[in-house]
Formats: structure tokens, C-alpha cells, sequence
């Protein structure tokens, strides 16, 4: 009598499931099959057979010199990593100073950077442009990284995670052992802190990597773009007389490297999601 | 009692040390912006042409400018095109949480279904909305096969259709958060203590109303907190409808945000204006964070068992 | 040539909370020393402090006859093995035992050697290129001990190591630490709640409580004449049994009442107690079941609640005159529960104590 029902509840949530995994691939799929179809091809409607296309979209992509979608992804990478590797450094760094030592302010910094940890940059934007402006930076990609050393969610991550790992008869041991402390910090605690690392710094990056607003109001030279500006760029452009193979392949282009990556590391990244509980 | 300094060994310098970039770079890139956003919220500064008016102080003018004008229609776009989003995603998230986590339900591939719901997420949204715009335009391929199917007789245009729009946007958020809330959820499922079920079920608990007695009120506040940070994240709408809208946030500017309506302002550098909506912004963004920060340690209780309970068994890993 | 010397040291935490009100404490070059009491006692703060982890608020500290106040830890020339091991999770067994080594630059010859030497010492060799996930606790133990012994350290600081053994493995690990110190002749120090570890181990031991030492004395005196309740109570298992008693005049001395019973003492010392009430304490082994003893007199007659039939011996828990006492009896004289028993009270193993001052009289 008992297994009815529940027999009944696993059908129901399959059939949800099975919905939603639809729903979050069916685009992803259309996307990438429209990268491979021509125009004319395109105008015709959906097809789930990929087209002949895919180096003749991806051709007419690179040698548009208007979307220079190869300087795109040099300066996405080199934003991207930059703010993956401070990011997830300094909160470390910030973290350990926080649980490690016994200091006057160590409570109010602690307190303060739990104020802040969920406040949207956006806030202080119009100061931010200002700034930049005022220490000619505008147009360079120093403002779109240097900020990450700050990322209060990151160190929250990290506080957490040295709070359940990272013992501090480890650090006492090192200390007795001749490490001074910048040693210990980077010969012992960073190594155990690996995982945590690689997790944050697999975030850091992607949210980076889709960072439009700030890069928005900081870039506008051509070549200094990352790969949302040029996206938006197409929006802007009149967008019926563009050849929607190439709408297509650029936007596979910003997106398919981070599924690759994402299927790679979906166990890990899964699971921090579910330990961090903050992010962006 | 205490001895003179450099009479004993003391670490306090490194902790100031080792957390003096953060600040450093907080105060750099974070604080002092605020506070020249804040000051020239006060001050009549933009520019007109090539020349730059102001700045003036115009004492709360700007503020008054705000409200006479849009701002409160912009708010309210936002909190529509939020609640349309988030309403869908904390439903479905809490089901599939319950479901993920009932050992009766033996759902197979659980761990390819998270994956597979938690990849939007990661997903460049301007690219995200820049796909929608093309799937949704008015003879994009969902119109074109709609058509031909013969469900619609023309064309719908959803991007000239104020609901079409906000429902689209909502939709968007709704695909690229669910299945980040969802793994939250059920890693605060997972907290509970299972005996609880176990005790719940021997005192005759259907799936329903364990759910509604047992699990609810203990991932309660999980539940808060994905609620206000999902606000915080409303509150900064921005990637999705700017390109979907391409920065118009049409039609007749029902889908344009405060973010939005921020941006169009440092856009065209009119700082006073620019500065004002970040002002009021902020005074939102400060409520929320000090919700995050009370539920966060109103949790710490438990939060510190649960810790505990998992130090154990860390601590051998760490020490072999 | 490194004993270790507190002069008046203080410890107060930035909270204002005082552990350690006034240390004075002289341990001996090549001494194994325990220090013992209940936690809290301030005994790991007192073992922090040589090691330089915990900062000294006022008072002096020698390693050898210099100051150490301000010296950093590292150059203390001092070992120290953790509770928890502490051995560094990423590292090998090996690399765990040089990573102090390569800091101070030794030569990588030498560091094999000292390495080679420890392990066979320790019965490592076969684990050297382990990580310490992949060893069991005793293992684990032996790896921290061995970091602390390839640097040649002048005194060697051990914070409940054995704690997270299993008995057996705890009781194995105790006569190895004891072999070590013998072989290595350095000064141990030793801290550990636990008094069977501290009167097996210990050279001398220093019993704490509350920031202040109690007694410091070898085990044998220790045991023999504790110097208050509280180390006549901490030290010994069963514990010693405590029985407030009236002092009055009798015949060879002085006796001490409680209930029927009237145990004669030869202690001229009590005069002034005379009328007034006492604190007298006997353990366990000195109430006797063999016949032979009651020649002496002294004998009182307990009903016995529960008995503990051990083997060899037996733990009686008696109730006399509505005291609790617990005597420990050979098993061919032991009676079982709800009977009675003639017990003799060993009245010169009987200690005495101030009821107000909680002092050996």
C-alpha cells in the first residue's frame, strides 16, 4: 500500500526533471547548432541537425575587424585569471590574518567585512569611474582586477573553510619549527587550503569572465574590450544586417569555454556551491 | 602588569599585516567612491555637450528630481521582473530539494541533474539575454516555429510586448538561479540530523507533512537567506535587460531597471543624477546587509554544532 | 645544559582573565617533569609559555640561564609535540621530519641521517614517503615525535600527546616516550591530565591548579604525603578516601571519631585540633581485610554496597557511619555486596587535614 504513492512521486519527479534539464539545455544545444548553420539557414527556423557552417561562421567572426574577438579573449583571460588568482589569494591572506592572530581590531574587521559581504559594487560606481578616471586608468584593464583583492564573499569562503580545516597547532607547530609567518602562510596554509582555492578561483573567474557593467563604464577602446562588451556591441549595431551565423558563433565562443571547464570540474564545483552557501 | 613593548612575543602585527590589502584595496577601489557618490549627489554636476556644468551644490535637488521623475516606476519594473523570477525558482528549488533528499524517492543521476541545473548560472547573462533576443525576435526561429506548427497565426512579438518582455527576463532568472538555490537548499536538507526524519515517519508523517512540519522549519534560515540575497541580486538587475532591451528597456521603458537607469546616467556623466540613485541604492543594499548578517549569525548556533560535528572527522583527514 | 626556570610569571589573556596568578617553578637539566591537574589548570598555558607560543604578561623565564621572554619560538631550541600531532597533512613523513631542518638550512646529508636516525629509533623506516593520512594513530604519534627529535632539541615540550590513543596503545607509547628520554637525555617536559601517565613517567611532577602549583615533588612523595586535599584527591586510583572526623584525647596519642569508631594516631602534632574537626584521609590499599591487621586495633565494620571484583583484588564501596569509602582488598578476603566486613584502618598510612586550610598536618 505504502509503495504506490511514492511510485507516483518519482514518476511526477521525473517528469519535472526531465523538463528542466530541457529547458536549461535545449538552448545551449540551439545555440550551438545555430553556430554551425549559415544565414539562410538560420531564417529558416530550428533544426536540431547541425549545418556545414561552423568554420565559415567562425571565419567571418575573426576577420571582423569591428568585433576583434581574438584581443576579446586575450583580455577577458588576462582579466579573468588576474582576479581569480587575487581574489582567492588575498581573502587567504585576509582570512588567515583574521584566524590566526589575536589583535585589537580583529573583531571589528571581522564584523565589518560580514557588513559588506553581500554589497553590490554597483553602489559606488560613479565614484569608482571618477577615481579611475582621475588615476588614468580609464581604458586599461588594471581597474577591471586590482578590486578582486577585496571580495569579502571570497574570504567568507575561505574563513569558513580554515574554521573546519586548518588547525592552528599546524601554525604553531611551524612556528616552533623556524617558519616565520609568511612562510608558514604560503608553505603550509596555502597547500591546505588547495581545495578551497581551486573552488574559489574557478568563481572568481567565471563571474569575472561575465562581468559586464564596471567593464562596460571603464572600456571603450576597441582592442582594450573583453567578450561581453563586444556581445553588447552587437546588440547595439543594427542588428538585421548582421550574418546570424556569426551572432551565433560569438556568443558560443564567450560561453562554450566555461561549459568545458564546468563539465570538467562540475563535482567540485557542485560541492562548493553547496558549502559556500555566498557568492555573487 | 604589562611590560614594555618588545618585552614578549607577540604576533598582532602580522594579523594587521596579512589583512591590510584587503582593506587597502576595499578603501581604494570601494570607500572612497562611495563617499565622492554620496557628495555629488548633492551637487549639480553633468555635462552638456563637451562642457561640464558644475559642480553646484543643490543641496537635495537632485534627490527631489529623482522621485518627481521615473525612479519609482524603474523600482517598481524591478521588483516585477524579481518577483517573476524568484517565485518560480524558490518553488521549484524547495521541491527538488525535498525530492533530491528523500531516501525514498530513489532518483537516479541526481548528481547529472545538478549539474545540469546549475550550469546557467555560470553562463555569461549578456550573452544568455543576447541568445534570448535572437531565439525571441520577431522572426527569430521560436516565432518562425511556433508558426509553422501552426500555434500562432503570426508572429508574436514578445520584445514589443511589455508582459513578454518582463516575462522573459524573468524567465532568464529564474533559469540561472534555480539550480544554485536549489544545491543550497539541499545542502541545508542534508544538516538536518536524519533521525529526525527517521522519528518523524515513526510517528506517521506522510512526505507532505514531514516536508511541511519537519523540513521547512529547520532550513528556515537557509530560507531567509536565499530570499534577501536573491534581493540583493534583484537589486542589481542589470546584464539581462540591458541587452535584451539593448539599454532602452522597452517597451515604453517597462523593463528598464534602477541599475539600468544608473547606468544610462554615468553613461551620459551626469554624476549629480548618477550619484543620487546610487545613494538610495545603497541605503536598500545597507538594510539587506544587515539582514544577511543577522541571519548569518542568528545561525551561528547551530551553524557552530554543525561545524563541529564536521571537524571531527576533517580534523583526521588533516592530520592523516 | 638546559633547565628551565619561572620567575614570578603571570599570565593574564587580553580578556583580563589571570591563568597563571604567580609561577615559580625550577625543572632540572635532563629532568623528565610533568606537569598535572584538572583542565584549566593552566598547566598548557604554563607548557605555551617555555614555548614561546603564548606571550609571558610579567615575570621572567630562563631556558639555561637566559632570558627568554622575548625570544621567538623558533629560537628557543625547543621541541614540541602536539596534541593532535600537528604533522603537516601535504607533507611526507620524511619532509614532515626536515621541514624544520631545511629551514635551518642543515645539509641534505645530514638531514638524511638525523632522518634514518629517528626512524629506526621509532621503527618508522617502512613510512618515511607516507603522507599522515595514510598512518594510524599511533603512527601518526611517533611521526611527531620523531619531527622533534631529528632537531636536537635542548628540551623537548609534550602536550598531551597520548590523548588520542586508545588505552593499550596509550599504555605502549608511555614506556616509549620514557625509553626516548633515557636514550636522549634532554629535559622533557610533560603535560597530561591523566596522574597514572604523570606517576608513571615523571621524574618529578608538578601538580596545578587554578595557575598554582600545588606540590613538586617525585611520584613516591607525592603519593606517599600529599601536601593538601586536592593533591591527595588528584593523585591515585581509586581515589583516596576522605572522612571528617573529631579530634580527641586517648591513650598513645590522639583519636580521630567518626561515628563508633575511634582511630588511635600517634601524632602529637593534633594538640591544638583537640575538640575540633578534621579532615582525615586513607586510601584504598590501607584498609585491611587480612586478619593479620587487626591485632592493631583500629578495625570499624562496614556494610559494603557494591563490590568490584577486579581478579587479584577487589573495590569494596562501603557505607560507614553515612560515609562513603572505598577499600581495595585482596580477593580471597573480600566479601560481596549487602554483607558486612571488619576492615583495620592502617593508622600510619593515615593522613590529616586542616578542614579550613585543606593543609597536611
Amino acid at each position: 500500500m505504502d509503495k504506490k504513492p511514492s511510485h507516483a512521486r518519482t514518476v511526477i519527479a521525473y517528469i519535472v526533471l526531465i523538463i528542466l534539464t530541457f529547458l536549461c539545455l535545449f538552448f545551449f544545444y540551439i545555440l550551438i547548432v545555430n553556430a554551425t548553420r549559415s544565414h539562410p539557414e538560420i531564417q529558416k527556423g530550428f533544426s536540431f541537425i547541425p549545418g556545414h557552417s561552423l568554420m565559415k561562421n567562425l571565419r567571418s567572426v575573426l576577420n571582423d575587424a569591428n568585433i576583434p574577438v581574438l584581443s576579446g579573449i586575450k583580455n577577458s583571460l588576462i582579466v579573468s585569471s588576474l582576479s581569480a588568482i587575487l581574489a582567492t589569494y588575498f581573502s587567504a591572506l585576509t582570512a588567515y590574518g583574521l584566524y590566526a592572530y589575536d589583535f585589537k581590531l580583529k573583531k571589528p574587521a571581522f564584523v565589518f567585512i560580514m557588513l559588506i559581504l553581500v554589497m553590490p559594487t554597483q553602489v559606488s560606481a560613479m565614484g569608482f569611474i571618477n577615481l579611475i578616471t582621475k588615476m588614468g586608468m580609464l581604458n586599461t584593464l588594471y581597474p577591471l582586477f586590482l578590486p578582486s583583492i577585496a571580495a569579502p564573499a571570497v574570504f567568507y569562503f575561505m574563513y569558513s573553510y580554515m574554521q573546519s580545516s586548518l588547525p592552528l597547532e599546524l601554525v604553531e607547530a611551524a612556528r616552533i619549527d623556524g617558519s616565520n609567518e609568511f612562510h608558514t602562510f604560503n608553505r603550509v596554509v596555502i597547500p591546505i587550503m588547495k581545495p578551497a582555492l581551486a573552488v574559489q578561483a574557478i568563481f572568481a573567474f567565471v563571474s569575472s569572465w561575465n562581468n559586464y557593467f564596471i567593464p562596460a563604464l571603464v572600456i571603450s577602446e576597441n582592442n582594450k574590450k573583453t567578450l561581453p562588451i563586444l556581445i553588447a556591441a552587437l546588440r547595439s549595431a543594427d542588428f538585421l544586417k548582421f550574418d546570424m551565423g556569426k551572432v551565433y558563433m560569438l556568443i558560443t565562443i564567450a560561453i562554450v569555454p566555461i561549459i568545458i571547464v564546468y563539465i570538467a570540474l562540475s563535482k567540485y564545483i557542485v560541492a562548493g556551491v553547496a558549502l559556500g552557501g555566498v557568492k555573487e | 602588569m604589562r611590560k614594555v613593548k618588545g618585552k614578549e612575543v607577540s604576533y598582532a602585527k602580522y594579523g594587521y599585516l596579512f589583512i591590510a590589502p584587503f582593506f587597502i584595496a576595499f578603501l581604494i577601489f570601494q570607500f572612497i567612491p562611495l563617499i565622492q557618490t554620496i557628495y555629488y549627489s548633492f551637487f549639480e554636476y553633468y555635462r552638456s555637450g563637451l562642457k561640464i556644468i558644475g559642480p553646484n551644490p543643490v543641496g537635495l535637488a537632485n534627490y527631489s528630481a529623482l522621485f518627481e521623475a521615473d525612479f519609482g516606476r524603474y523600482a517598481g519594473n524591478t521588483i516585477i521582473m524579481w518577483i517573476i523570477g524568484f517565485v518560480p525558482q524558490i518553488i521549484i528549488s524547495l521541491l527538488l530539494a525535498a525530492w533530491f533528499t528523500d531516501i525514498r524517492l530513489k532518483i537516479k543521476g541526481k548528481q547529472f541533474f545538478k549539474v545540469v541545473i546549475y550550469m546557467p548560472n555560470l553562463i555569461m547573462a549578456s550573452a544568455f539575454a543576447m541568445l534570448f533576443f535572437a531565439l525571441f525576435s520577431d522572426n527569430g526561429p521560436v516565432n518562425t516555429t511556433l508558426v509553422s506548427m501552426g500555434i500562432l497565426s503570426k508572429p508574436f512579438r514578445f520584445l514589443s510586448s511589455v508582459w513578454g518582455t518582463r516575462g522573459l527576463v524573468g524567465l532568464m532568472n529564474f533559469l540561472m538561479w534555480f539550480g544554485n538555490t536549489t544545491i543550497l537548499l539541499m545542502a541545508a536538507v542534508m544538516g538536518i540530523n536524519p533521525s529526525l526524519f527517521e522519528a518523524a515517519e515513526l510517528d506517521g508523517c506522510s512526505p507532505r507533512q514531514t516536508f511541511f512540519r519537519v523540513t521547512l522549519p529547520m532550513i528556515r534560515p537557509i530560507l531567509v537567506y536565499v530570499l534577501i540575497t536573491s534581493m540583493i541580486g534583484g537589486l542589481q538587475m542589470f546584464d539581462v535587460p540591458q541587452i535584451l532591451t539593448n539599454g532602452k528597456g522597452t517597451p515604453d521603458r517597462t523593463s528598464m531597471t534602477l541599475i539600468m537607469y544608473l547606468n544610462n546616467h554615468l553613461f551620459s556623466k551626469n554624476y549629480g543624477m548618477a550619484g543620487a540613485v546610487s545613494v538610495i541604492l545603497f541605503i536598500i543594499a545597507a538594510i539587506l546587509c544587515l539582514a544577511v548578517y543577522f541571519t548569518l549569525n542568528a545561525d551561528d548556533d547551530s551553524k557552530r554544532v554543525r561545524k563541529r560535528d564536521r571537524f571531527k572527522p576533517r580534523k583526521e583527514a588533516v592530520n592523516g | 645544559m638546559a633547565g628551565i626556570t619561572f620567575k614570578n610569571v603571570v599570565k593574564t589573556y587580553d580578556n583580563g582573565v589571570t591563568v597563571v596568578p604567580d609561577l615559580n617553578l625550577e625543572i632540572k637539566d635532563k629532568e623528565f617533569v610533568v606537569l598535572v591537574g584538572p583542565s584549566g589548570c593552566g598547566k598548557s598555558t604554563t607548557l605555551r609559555m617555555i614555548a614561546g607560543l603564548e606571550s609571558i604578561t610579567d615575570g621572567e623565564l630562563y631556558i639555561g640561564d637566559k632570558l627568554m621572554n622575548a625570544v621567538a619560538p623558533k629560537n628557543r631550541n625547543i621541541a614540541m609535540v602536539f596534541q593532535n600531532y600537528a604533522l603537516y597533512p601535504h607533507l611526507s613523513v620524511y619532509k614532515n621530519m626536515t621541514f624544520a631542518l631545511e629551514l635551518a638550512k642543515v645539509p641534505k646529508d645530514e638531514m638524511k641521517k638525523k632522518v634514518q636516525w629517528a626512524a629506526e629509533i621509532l621503527g618508522l623506516e617502512p613510512y618515511l614517503d607516507r603522507k599522515p593520512k595514510a598512518l594510524s594513530g599511533g603512527q601518526r604519534q611517533r611521526v611527531a615525535l620523531g619531527r622533534a627529535m631529528v632537531r636536537d632539541p635542548e628540551v623537548f615540550l609534550l602536550d598531551e600527546p597520548l590523548s588520542n590513543l586508545d588505552a593499550k596503545l596509550r599504555t605502549e607509547m608511555r614506556s616509549q616516550i620514557s625509553k626516548l628520554h633515557k636514550r636522549l637525555g634532554t629535559t622533557f617536559v610533560y603535560v597530561t591530565h591523566d596522574q597514572t601517565e604523570a606517576m608513571t613517567m615523571g621524574d618529578r611532577i608538578c601538580v596545578m591548579k587554578d595557575g598554582i602549583i600545588q606540590q613538586f615533588d617525585t611520584p613516591q612523595n607525592l603519593y606517599d604525603h600529599p601536601c593538601n586535599l586536592f593533591v591527595a584527591g588528584f593523585i591515585g586510583s581509586p581515589q583516596m578516601n576522605f572522612v571528617d572526623a573529631t579530634v580527641e584525647k586517648a591513650d598513645g596519642g590522639y583519636a580521630l571519631c567518626f561515628g563508633a569508631a575511634r582511630i588511635v594516631v600517634d601524632r602529637p602534632e593534633l594538640a591544638e585540633y583537640e575538640g575540633k574537626m578534621v579532615v582525615f584521609g586513607i586510601r584504598p590499599e590501607d584498609l585491611h581485610a587480612e586478619p593479620a591487621f587487626f591485632g592493631k586495633g583500629n578495625v570499624i565494620d562496614a556494610y559494603i554496597d557494591l563490590d568490584e571484583m577486579m581478579g587479584s583484588e577487589s573495590y569494596l564501596y562501603l557505607n560507614y557511619a553515612d560515609q562513603k569509602l572505598i577499600a581495595r582488598v585482596p580477593a580471597r578476603y573480600a566479601k560481596r555486596a549487602e554483607e558486612n566486613i571488619s576492615l583495620a584502618v592502617d593508622a600510619e598510612k593515615i593522613h590529616i587535614f586542616d578542614k579550613d586550610t585543606e593543609k597536611a598536618i
